[in-house]
């Protein structure tokens, strides 16, 4: 039980900061992104896990952005035969999406080669990223910033209220005014 | 103008030159007209039974002539629509070095045998079993020609149907001496 109340103190208190309990939900998110990508795609076991990896990087050349793992053109189904071909061959997967980019060029891969063109969409979402934080960080501290001049003269409550108050007065004394 | 005013602009620029770079680096591009990697590269190899199986086509055995290698199929309606160039060209290189070989991708063969014996084909016309050769050349779809040297590096390489102008005009700038049986004169552009 007093790990249950000790839970919900927590909670209680995250609810109570909502910005540290935020802060907290996004490194335990990044942490995890963080550990799956070091860690990359798990290691194909079997050969015919071997095969659909390599074959879910390759692009069909005669679909719309389908891979060969996914098309069901004659064509991919071949490509899929070659794959397993030079899996049972033991040649590295490396070697065997070497073969297909001789023939078909680097549009045949899926994911973009680190080099070139292919470069932006590795880098833009760190760029973006980046770009996004410092922006938050820039307009947090002119809010900041502004927040104390505006409390520097008396209490929005107290400058409004005496007029505030007479307005109301007025529309009530009409409604009595009124009301049959 | 301040520091601030100018930032939109800047990211504006930044921007506009990204998607400049972007369409010039060729995102923009076609995906089927992807100019081939191959070209200018020893040709791959291969060793194809004909369609009657009775005789092996082997590129390597045909190094010093053309070769114009084309990947058809019955079923295929453009591969119609070029047969008659090719045929055309058959008849005014075959005995000038230059070698016409089909590639039947993706066929079955009483249809391919019944279409060849239609149109009297006279040039040698093989079988790909697995699309192993198709898949070596980079085939994205039927036609297409390639047009080998008689260094056997791919010269040029058509995808859709080849007109007769081009494989008179590919040819002849392949054969030795620039020069085809008729004294057309070569022409210098390539496909894709």
């Amino acid at each position: 039980m007093t790990g249950l109340t000790a839970a919900s103190r927590t909670a209680r208190a995250w609810l109570r900061r909502p910005a540290a309990g935020l802060a907290a939900l996004l490194l335990l998110a990044l942490s995890g992104l963080a550990v799956v990508t070091a860690r990359g795609p798990g290691a194909a076991a079997t050969p015919a896990e071997q095969v659909h990896a390599i074959a879910t990087g390759l692009r069909c050349p005669v679909c719309r952005d389908l891979s060969v793992a996914d098309s069901p053109a004659p064509l991919a189904r071949e490509m899929r035969d070659r794959i397993a071909e030079g899996v049972a061959a033991g040649k590295p997967p490396e070697t065997i999406r070497r073969e297909f980019v001789a023939a078909y060029g680097e549009s045949v891969l899926l994911v973009p080669p680190r080099r070139g063109a292919g470069l932006v969409p590795w880098v833009a979402p760190a760029l973006l990223l980046a770009g996004g934080l410092v922006a938050a960080v820039l307009a947090l501290r002119r809010w900041r910033g502004r927040a104390p001049a505006a409390s520097a003269g008396p209490p929005p409550s107290a400058r409004t209220s005496g007029a505030d108050r007479r307005l109301l007065e007025r529309a009530l004394a009409r409604i009595d005014e009124e009301a049959p | 103008m301040s520091g601030r005013a100018l930032l939109p602009v800047a990211a504006v620029v930044v921007a506009v030159a990204l998607a400049a770079w972007l369409g010039l680096a060729g995102l923009g591009r076609d995906p089927g007209a992807i100019r081939s990697p191959l070209l200018d590269r020893p040709a791959p190899d291969f060793a194809l039974r004909t369609l009657g199986a009775d005789r092996m086509v082997r590129l390597a055995d045909l190094r010093g002539q053309v070769v114009v290698l084309n990947f058809w199929a019955s079923w295929c309606a453009e591969c119609r629509v070029e047969h008659p160039a090719l045929d055309a060209a058959w008849g005014r290189f075959r005995d000038a070095g230059v070698v016409l070989v089909g590639v039947d991708f993706q066929d079955d063969h009483p249809s391919a045998l019944a279409y060849l014996s239609e149109r009297g084909t006279g040039w040698p016309v093989v079988a790909d079993p697995g699309s192993r050769t198709a898949l070596a050349y980079g085939v994205y779809g039927i036609p297409e020609t390639f047009f080998i040297g008689p260094d056997g590096r791919i010269a040029a390489r058509q995808v859709g149907p080849v007109t007769y102008d081009q494989l008179v005009r590919e040819i002849t700038r392949l054969l030795p001496g620039g020069r085809g049986p008729a004294g057309a004169p070569a022409a210098g552009s390539r496909s894709a």
